[in-house]
């Protein structure tokens, strides 16, 4: 079929590009790693302080049997944790200031901010 | 916590629907006839009980962020389902509805399977507390409603047109929805850091706030983000411009044929 010619012409040099992409993504420095539990449907500790303008590793346990997803408009995240497990979530680099993040299941006790400084 | 439900279950129903819609009225023009939607929607709710089954694992895959990746790797398979949908669609000698069902089954299939595992993520967090989990789910109906119901204008709206109109309409909609998945995919990816993070490239949050009515319905739509980096909105604008370019080489070389 002519129609799909096009397409197939283009496909493998993207798929390259893309590849080429993801292996050129640099290896940097380990991101200093800060840890969140989920007790109770809410975030302990509900405030932390990270070095701003560094990507950080923020790891979320959650302590009770029901799950949670961490959400956050101002960091663009979100991520769904399963009850009893802990989750990888990288932040940043973030420019000093706070950010607010919820627990969207539990909006009303699970808030909590980062604060980049 | 009942507003709270109808506004979760509301979120994903959106973005299915207004797929759902939309690609409805580009199968009209063909005509693809209906059913595979039904086949679709069918095929996804199994998946998103097998994904959210197993989510707990996913999650633990490539050291963490198994769920970000296969998250974008869906995505990715839904972007390119409805790329070539609509390419197919534009040239008018290959619109053969068999290819083109076959592509907006996989991305409605993937769409409603991811969807609809985090609304049964959800709804499971309250199912060993009754006295919670009547108010979610009366909460999640109504969402549902409200999501079904959007989508039902969205079709018509697109249909009522004239034939032409439509079909711009149609493929115009389609594009839009497909480059803000693209856009969530390159998110995710960026959340696992298997692309690199940057500082926003812009803040539109004191315009339009992603917790507002109008940010969530432009996020379902366009994948709208306050505070996107910059290489979401380069691969945002790269998916809005794929499509196009593509549908014009295609047309081209169709005409060439003649």
């Amino acid at each position: 079929m002519r129609v799909f010619q096009q397409p197939d012409r283009l496909t493998p040099p993207l798929a390259l590009f893309l590849f080429l992409v993801l292996l050129a993504t640099p290896a940097a420095a380990k991101p200093p790693v800060f840890e969140l539990e989920i007790r109770n449907h809410l975030f302990e500790p509900s405030e932390i302080s990270i070095p701003a303008n560094r990507k950080i590793k923020l790891m979320v346990y959650n302590r009770d049997p029901t799950p949670e997803e961490f959400e956050s408009y101002e960091l663009n995240r979100e991520k769904v944790i399963m009850g009893n497990r802990k989750a990888v979530i990288f932040i940043g680099p973030l420019k000093a200031g706070k950010y607010p993040f919820f627990g969207e299941f539990n909006p009303k006790t699970a808030q909590g901010t980062i604060i980049a400084r | 916590m009942l507003l709270n439900s109808v506004i979760i279950v509301l979120r994903e129903f959106l973005e299915a629907a207004l797929m759902i819609s939309v690609l409805l009225a580009l199968g009209d023009g063909v005509p693809t006839g209906r059913r595979w939607a039904g086949w679709s929607i069918c095929i996804g709710l199994a998946g998103g009980v097998v994904y959210a089954g197993n989510i707990a694992m996913v999650s633990d895959w490539l050291d963490g962020v198994g769920q970000e990746v296969v998250n974008a790797l869906m995505q990715i398979m839904i972007y390119c389902c409805l790329t070539l949908t609509v390419v197919l669609f534009s040239n008018r000698r290959a619109r053969t509805g068999g290819r083109m069902v076959f592509l907006m089954m996989t991305s409605v299939s993937l769409a409603i399977m991811r969807e609809g595992s985090e609304i049964l993520i959800y709804l499971s967090s309250f199912t060993d507390n009754p006295e919670l989990f009547e108010p979610i789910l009366l909460g999640g109906m109504v969402g549902a409603g409200i999501g079904v119901s959007v989508g039902v204008l969205a079709y018509y709206g697109l249909l009522s047109a004239n034939r032409n109109g439509s079909s711009y309409a149609s493929i115009g909609a389609a594009i839009l929805i497909a480059a803000g998945i693209a856009g969530q995919a390159t998110l995710l990816l960026i959340q696992a850091d298997w692309l690199p993070s940057r500082a926003p490239l812009w803040d539109s949050s004191g315009w339009i706030s992603e917790h507002s009515v109008t940010g969530q319905l432009l996020y379902a739509l366009i994948g709208y983000e306050a505070t996107p980096s910059s290489i979401q909105a380069a691969v945002y604008l790269a998916s809005l411009i794929l499509p196009v370019i593509l549908i014009v080489l295609v047309k081209k070389s169709s005409n060439l044929d003649e």
